[in-house]
């Protein structure tokens, strides 16, 4: 009868999906156990346990429970006999439950054990406080308990072994006190501080036997039966101090595979959730995991889920690798690394936290490029790296000649990087994404915070308006403090005003006069209206400028014979930025279906003004006037609208579609000196498309398979594109995932380089115009590995990317007999990428950080450079770089170290001289092949050190963070990178000048916020 | 489990130290390309000189070849012409006259790569007009400062028949023994008995009075020159970005291999 009640309820709960049942009888004489089936086959938390009364009384639920984890290779039944505890009077009204030892380390043994006492303490009145876990693995610890959570299950859990005194050795004394049954009931919810806005510190020497610090994981409470089952919950998530939304968040079932991620608006829907009284984990980087205990009276729409900023207890690293900690969704996702903002002052920087530096210290992004916060991913250049930021599409992510990024870190709230075989959700872009989700600002209280660095002032205010809307500001811009300083004076060096004979002789005098006007500023707004609960429409707004001048002017009167007057104005001034801005209005159309138009401008221009402008005043008072130098100006816009949408039509399977239109309009002239225009080009077109994939898990969820299209149709060259594309990954145990993708991709808008032997080449934005400069293209091949365990991560991926219509704008060649028409100087070419990538990650520890070899070659194949491939510009063929990150009370420490092979570069190699028919002698250069030469191999490390503050008097035991003092030293032991070659010809000789990056930098700090 | 992690970080950092180790060396830093210099004109015996670039660095590997002993091939009108070397990288073919409108292919291999330049030879120029045959101008001193634009006579100006805008060169020597300067040069070193007007695709060019340097008679040459000969001079500059070299139809090497043709006028420069 009592077998009977038990396997109704065990099998209408569903959890399981069947259940067999084996009786063994074993000593008849005093009580039987009972062996069952805890899931389904294929399942990873299927196993048989036992259970055991003493007072074979299995019906009963009003009691205790233990729970027992046998030893290591110890089957269910051996444990059960070889247990002890069973037989002890006291536990004479205890069901005992013997759960197998399974797996070959703590998390896989410990994984399924919450779900098992979810399934068998339904109905359990007595809750938290009656149930006990005892382990008989010596090679479970503490650690391994705490990584799994069973604290907030358990009252008292016992290991076979002490472990750094926290728990007393077994004895029976003990055992008796700690699993001493308790008649009060318990059901009263830990109450969470409502006031805990805010990251909050606790001083490491009184957390340990401090309970308080544990208190805001949540607990389980409800121990009743389901009511609901297999049905679809909503929901949000939230960071639980501002309510800022958490994009890309982790939402999983636990002890089962079905999950999902939330989407950009920290929405997520997950279908087919067994139980209303099973357990969600929530995970997201930078925030304290959450277990969210189910039960019949939480929300199924619309559930809100909150969590902490980690601080307190976190110690794992700022960016994750391939996947998350916990296995799940992000497993799936191929090529993507993702990085919290929250946490980038942990590594070191040269005046400013720096997502797209940080991104460089990943494998297969390149990190020798200190010049360019555009990230070279596997082999591509900054330009065929999609940035959008809050949906709009950034054209250009430097300040200050790219030493910093254009990201103020201070507004971020999220940044991922897909480092190739990217969905069909995103386009344009021959090689990687990169998503920025902006701050909605804190919606439930004001902020307001500032930063002071050598380089820049940085401040935020964040601004709730009622619970409906909220808004972010951020400034920053920097001043001529000493970095800026060190960066300007770098690539302004070569420009020295030569003092000019005016031919007045020794008598003449010199007037110099420079006023530099330089700096950089940007400004991030998001305003946020959230009019019902479905809906939020939120407008952002960005601008970024650059404004570099280094002009001068000087004027020479002379005394001599020639009574003239000289006078030279040197004008350099480069001006260049952003400005960009969307209008997005998100909703939920129902449980299943998401969707969100964005309207959006972006406007990138550069404006260059390198030239001397010489006024010559004759005795006679005639002015003659003569301007020379480069003009370069660049502006490009683009106007975006765009609609995507997420339909979950199965539990296995999510459809995602959404079409797109952009209007191009791109501009760029370059002239040499005031009267001839080498360069024009306007273009504008229209391009328009669609796309539609699906997202769909197969085999037990074991595989995760993405196909999808995109297609495009281009009004400049009337034709469509269409981009097929598919990723799939296969988790082949639970720690091994093998990853695969391929995809085609077309580029309308690409950044050509103009190639410059002389004095470094330049880049600049052009449209396609189906000719000269085509519409570009890539293929992708890619295929990984990694295999993760609780405390490391190692990866390796390889792939392959065939580039091609690739355009390059040199003057070094003539290709027209006929004359010269600097517009056919548009050169031609295809390329591929290669390479293999390896990363080993150490996630949790006080220590932890990272080690990463990329081995990756780039070839381009230009007909006019070579007639074999040569390395591209961005080659790299060995990238090296460890990062190790240790954490010590308030201290956080860092340090990186970077090597990579010299970029190639072309140089004049030699000269000859042509006899002409006047019987002069005519010079001529020539040039290495191209790329035919290395820089020195670049290497560099770094070292910062933050120191915490906090509100609060010293020994208060829980104290919140308000900012952090940094001292960090860039180059520390000042080691003379290379960044390119100048070369002047004077009177027939080469003269080789080396630009070199940054030297020993040391920065600081200091950052503060209000909440 | 501790030590099987420990094993699998260890055979990573071997795996990294290795492939850094076997870093190979792949720096081309000068190639040794030829460089050709031939002008072939009607009723001269074709030759070309071959000679060496200067390089700017001191650690180069040249071709073993021997420049002054290459077997350096013309093929014209189907038939092979072996050229005979003569010393200083210079090369002739003694049976070889240069026809107007013919066309000419060289090869020879050098640095193990076959070298090949092609040219044809153009027509001579037709109808040309010059407007004067004497020009008079003034002496001139440093001391009476510069000329009043009043006083100079009118260019002399050359007319042709050009229906293809192909490139045509102006060029004048004056062909006195003894040289007699217009103005005085001071300090500074007197210009050579020749000046060249820049190529053009029209079917005029002035010569200035301005242009003159000396009195005497002076032989004007007109030459009917091809694109590629135009494009050197094209590339006057030497500074900034202009590292160009100068199309031609050579390839594997640099210089000139160009076909022309010419005719001569005169024109007298004396003081008024």
């Amino acid at each position: 009868m009592v077998f009977k009640t038990l396997f109704n309820i065990l099998l209408s709960s569903r959890y399981v999906i069947h259940i067999v049942i084996l009786v063994l009888l074993i000593e008849n004489s005093f009580a039987q156990q009972k062996e069952y089936v805890f899931n389904s086959k294929g399942n990873i938390c299927n196993f048989n346990y036992i259970c055991y009364s003493q007072n074979n009384e299995y019906e009963s639920i009003k009691r205790p429970f233990i729970f027992i984890i046998g030893k290591s290779g110890e089957t269910t039944i051996e444990t059960y006999i070889n247990d002890s505890l069973k037989k002890s009077p006291q536990f004479y009204n205890y069901m005992f439950v013997y759960v197998p030892n399974r797996g070959s380390n703590a998390k896989n043994k410990l994984e399924c054990i919450d779900g098992l006492t979810s399934l068998l303490t339904y109905n359990f009145k007595y809750g938290h406080n009656n149930l006990f876990l005892t382990v008989y693995d010596p090679e479970i610890t503490q650690a391994d308990i705490d990584a799994n959570r069973l604290n907030a299950i358990f009252k008292n859990i016992i290991l076979s072994k002490p472990d750094t005194n926290k728990i007393a050795l077994v004895t029976n004394k003990n055992i008796i006190d700690d699993f001493k049954e308790t008649a009060i009931k318990y059901d009263t919810e830990i109450k969470k501080d409502e006031n805990e806005f805010g990251t909050y510190y606790i001083e490491e020497e009184n957390s340990e036997s401090d309970e308080s610090t544990k208190e805001i994981k949540s607990q389980k409470n409800y121990f009743g039966p389901p009511t609901t089952y297999k049905f679809t919950l909503t929901g949000i998530v939230r960071d639980k101090s501002t309510g800022e939304a958490l994009p890309f968040a982790t939402v999983m079932v636990k002890s089962t595979s079905i999950g999902a991620s939330t989407n950009a608006d920290g929405y997520f829907t997950l279908l087919k959730v067994p139980t209303d009284t099973t357990t969600l984990i929530v995970h997201y980087m930078g925030y304290n995991e959450e277990d969210v205990f189910l039960t019949p009276k939480s929300p199924k729409k619309n559930l809100l889920v909150e969590l902490y900023p980690s601080t307190h207890t976190l110690k794992t690293v700022t960016v994750a690798g391939m996947k998350e900690e916990v296995v799940l969704v992000n497993k799936t996702d191929i090529n993507t690394i993702k990085i919290a903002p929250k946490r980038l002052e942990q590594l070191p920087n040269v005046g400013e936290r720096d997502i797209m530096r940080s991104f460089q210290l990943m494998p297969g992004v390149s990190a020798s490029n200190e010049s360019s916060s555009g990230l070279y991913v596997r082999g591509g250049t900054p330009d065929q790296n999609l940035v959008l930021y809050d949906g709009f599409t950034v054209y250009h992510v430097d300040h200050l000649y790219g030493f910093f990024s254009a990201f103020n870190s201070n507004a971020l709230k999220d940044v991922q990087l897909y480092k190739g075989g990217f969905e069909s959700k995103f386009g344009g872009r021959l090689s990687s994404v990169t998503e920025i989700t902006g701050k909605d600002g804190n919606q439930k209280k004001f902020n307001v915070g500032a930063d002071l660095s050598l380089l820049s002032m940085n401040a935020f205010v964040e601004i709730p308006i009622g619970s409906k809307f909220s808004s972010v500001i951020a400034y920053r811009r920097s001043y001529k403090g000493p970095i800026y300083n060190a960066i300007f004076k770098k690539f302004n060096k070569s420009t020295s005003t030569t003092s000019e004979p005016t031919g007045g002789g020794p008598g003449g005098k010199q007037i110099q006069n420079t006023k530099v006007t330089s700096y950089f500023y940007d400004l991030n707004g998001k305003f946020s209206y959230r009019p019902t609960d479905r809906d939020i429409i939120s407008l952002s707004i960005f601008n970024g400028t650059d404004k570099l001048d280094n002009s001068s002017s000087s004027n020479a009167s002379s005394f001599g014979a020639s009574n003239s007057d000289f006078s030279m104005s040197s004008t350099d001034l480069t001006k260049y930025g952003n400005v960009g801005s969307s209008l997005k209005w998100s909703k939920k159309w129902n449980d299943k279906l998401y969707g969100n138009t964005i309207v959006s401008y972006s406007n990138y221009y550069s404006d260059r003004n390198r030239s001397q402008e010489r006024t010559l005043t004759n005795s006679s008072g005639e002015e003659t006037t003569t301007s020379n130098g480069v003009f370069e100006n660049n502006d490009l816009k683009d106007y975006s609208i765009k609609s995507d949408y997420q339909w979950d039509i199965f539990n296995f399977s999510q459809l995602q579609f959404g079409g797109f239109g952009t209007y191009f309009d791109i501009n760029y002239s370059y002239a040499q000196n005031d009267t001839s225009i080498v360069l024009e080009r306007q273009n504008k077109a229209m391009l328009t498309g669609g796309y539609i994939q699906s997202k769909t898990k197969l085999f037990n969820d074991k595989v995760q398979f993405l196909p999808g299209i995109r297609t495009s149709y281009f009004e400049t060259t009337k034709k469509t594109y269409y981009e097929p594309r598919a990723s799939i990954s296969y988790n082949l145990t639970n720690r091994i995932t093998l990853k695969g993708a391929t995809g085609k991709y077309y580029q309308f808008a690409n950044k050509v380089t103009r190639e410059d032997i002389m004095s470094g080449s330049k880049e600049f934005w052009l449209l396609s115009d189906g000719n000269s400069v085509p519409v570009s293209s890539s293929v992708h091949y890619i295929a990984g590995l990694s295999y993760e365990t609780n405390n490391y991560l190692f990866s390796t991926e390889a792939y392959y990317k065939q580039i091609n219509n690739l355009t390059e704008y040199s003057l070094r060649f003539n290709p027209s007999p006929m004359g010269v028409s600097y517009d056919e100087n548009f050169f031609n070419g295809y390329g591929f990428s290669r390479g293999i990538e390896f990363l080993a990650q150490k996630k949790s520890g006080d220590f932890n950080g990272w080690v990463s070899y990329t081995l990756c070659q780039a070839n381009n194949h230009f007909d006019i450079y070579s007639d074999s491939y040569y390395p591209a510009n961005q080659d790299a063929t060995h990238e090296f770089k460890i990062v190790a990150l240790y954490k010590y009370k308030r201290w956080d420490f860092s340090a990186t170290w970077i090597f990579a092979t010299g970029r190639p570069y072309t140089a004049p190699s030699g000269a000859y001289s042509i006899t002409l028919l006047d019987g002069s002698t005519q010079d001529f250069f020539t040039v290495t092949s191209k790329n035919g030469l290395r820089l020195p191999d670049y290497h560099r490390g770094d070292i910062s050190v933050n120191y915490k503050l906090l509100a609060g008097k010293v020994g208060e035991r829980k104290r919140r963070e308000i900012g952090y003092i940094g001292f960090s030293i860039f180059n520390l032991y000042n080691r003379t990178n290379v960044w390119y070659k100048q070369y002047t010809i004077e009177d027939g000789e080469i003269l080789e000048t080396n630009v070199n990056y940054l030297g020993i930098t040391p920065n600081l700090t200091l950052s503060l916020k209000f909440r | 489990m501790k030590t099987k992690i420990n094993d699998i970080f260890f055979i990573f950092l071997l795996f990294v130290v290795i492939v850094i180790g076997c870093k190979k060396g792949d720096n081309q830093k000068f190639t040794d390309t030829p460089i050709i210099e031939s002008y072939l004109e009607p009723d001269s015996f074709l030759n070309i000189t071959i000679t060496r670039q200067i390089p700017f660095s001191t650690d180069v590997d040249y071709s073993p070849d021997d420049i002054n002993n290459l077997s350096v091939k013309i093929l014209y009108n189907n038939s092979t012409h072996i050229l005979t070397p003569i010393g200083n990288g210079k090369y002739v073919d003694s049976t070889l006259v240069v026809k107007e409108g013919d066309n000419y292919n060289l090869s020879f291999t050098y640095n193990s790569k076959n070298v090949s330049a092609y040219t044809y030879i153009p027509s001579k120029p037709v109808n040309i007009v010059q407007s004067e045959t004497v020009i008079k101008i003034e002496r001139m001193d440093s001391t009476s400062g510069p000329p009043s634009l009043g006083t100079m006579p009118d260019p002399v100006t050359i007319t042709w028949d050009n229906t293809d805008a192909s490139y045509y060169l102006v060029i004048v020597e004056n062909m006195e023994p003894t040289l007699d300067p217009i103005r005085d040069f001071g300090d500074k070193t007197p210009p050579g008995n020749m000046f060249r007007k820049s190529p053009t695709n029209s079917s005029s060019e002035e010569i200035r009075a301005m242009d003159f340097q000396y009195y005497g008679t002076h032989r004007v040459i007109l030459f009917h020159v091809l694109p590629d000969y135009a494009a050197l001079y094209e590339q006057n500059s030497t500074s900034s970005q202009n590292l160009t070299n100068p199309s031609s139809s050579i390839v594997n090497g640099y210089g000139i291999f160009t076909g022309l043709n010419s005719d001569t006028l005169y024109i007298e420069v004396s003081e008024p």
